[in-house]
């Protein structure tokens, strides 16, 4: 679980080699590069992943690409891997665009798309660092956020 | 047949003019109120004040003039995400000798805190970074946080953190809590931080 790059590109050829001899093993790998995980829940959610829809539960890890859809009276929670909280709300629809948090060279950005729905977000170390870097996209608008917590409602 | 037209034609009307983008600019939970611009193609909003709002109902039209709401219409809005929202991640850091993995011996006691605190919120998602001052190349450095982040991930496993729980990471002097020169001793730099989400 050290997360340095030299270590990481390592790894990613050790994969790469695993893959042509053997099925892909995905999992080992993007564990490693989970970006937020799921802590509070309330039914009925999916996640999309890789275009295939995964259960929601509570401990579950998100990644960059990562579609949320909420259904009526249901609502999720997440923290993001640099300590930013979001709260979804029922009908909700929220894509992970974009996740980058490399603090140590002050390479970091977070987009995301919110196509319907309800959405609470408080900024984390990517807010701190570059505060140009959080963004959301909405059918109508782009909102840059300079901290810290801000509310979204998408009709 | 052509009342039931102008009923729709209405209806959707409606619907037209309730669609888009509602921003609300609301306190952090230390209090905290940052700022927020909302753009469309025709122009920008910046909302910079508590409860601050506004409203992009088209792509191509300005977000409307930024408007205040009062707690009741936002809880209103949003109660229901609010409720919901997930407890704030908690941060420590703990400190160390110069040049070293050797915790300070005051910050030995607050990682038998720290783990508790993890415990409390069932969390198995937390961040150990390791951090030295810029005493020494970069390299050498790099090496000192590692050692010193994997010191703190084998107490608190010692303690009886599942060690699939924590994610280890260091940045060598690249990430300073007070700025220096190169080759300036900072004890406040010479830190692992611990983020429990």
């Amino acid at each position: 679980m050290i997360k340095m790059l030299p270590c990481f590109v390592k790894k990613l050829k050790i994969v790469i080699i695993l893959g042509l001899t053997a099925v892909l093993h995905q999992p080992a790998l993007a564990d490693e590069n989970y970006i937020g995980m799921i802590k509070t829940y309330q039914p009925l959610a999916a996640v999309l992943h890789a275009g295939k829809e995964i259960p929601v539960n509570i401990g579950a890890k998100l990644y960059p690409g990562d579609t949320v859809i909420t259904q009526t009276d249901a609502a999720v929670g997440i923290i993001f891997m640099d300590g930013s909280v979001l709260s979804l709300g029922s009908e909700t629809r929220f894509e992970i665009v974009d996740f980058l948090f490399k603090p140590a060279e002050r390479n970091v950005s977070f987009t995301s798309k919110v196509s319907k729905g309800t959405v609470a977000f408080t900024s984390g170390a990517i807010g701190r660092i570059s505060p140009e870097s959080v963004k959301f996209i909405t059918p109508t608008s782009t909102l840059g956020l300079h901290g810290t917590k801000v509310l979204i409602e998408v009709k | 047949m052509k009342n039931c037209t102008i009923f729709f034609a209405i209806v959707g009307l409606l619907l037209a003019g309730c669609s888009g983008t509602t921003v609300v600019l609301v306190p952090d939970a230390t209090g905290k109120v940052g700022k927020v611009s909302v753009t469309t193609k025709a122009g920008q909003q910046v909302l910079s004040q508590s409860g601050a709002s506004t409203f992009a109902g088209k792509a191509d039209k300005i977000p409307t003039q930024v408007k205040v709401l009062d707690s009741t219409k936002i809880q209103n809005m949003f109660g229901t995400v609010l409720a919901n929202e997930p407890a704030p991640p908690l941060h420590y850091s703990i400190y160390f000798q110069f040049g070293s993995a050797e915790l300070l011996p005051e910050s030995k006691p607050l990682l038998i805190k720290i783990f508790k605190s993890i415990e409390e919120r069932k969390s198995c998602d937390t961040s150990i970074i390791g951090h030295s001052d810029r005493v020494g190349d970069n390299n050498t450095n790099k090496g000192i946080s590692l050692a010193r982040a994997e010191s703190v991930a084998n107490i608190l496993k010692s303690i009886g953190l599942a060690g699939n729980c924590l994610d280890v990471r260091y940045y060598g002097e690249n990430d300073p809590v007070v700025a220096t020169a190169d080759e300036v001793a900072e004890p406040k730099n010479r830190r692992v931080e611990i983020e429990v989400r």
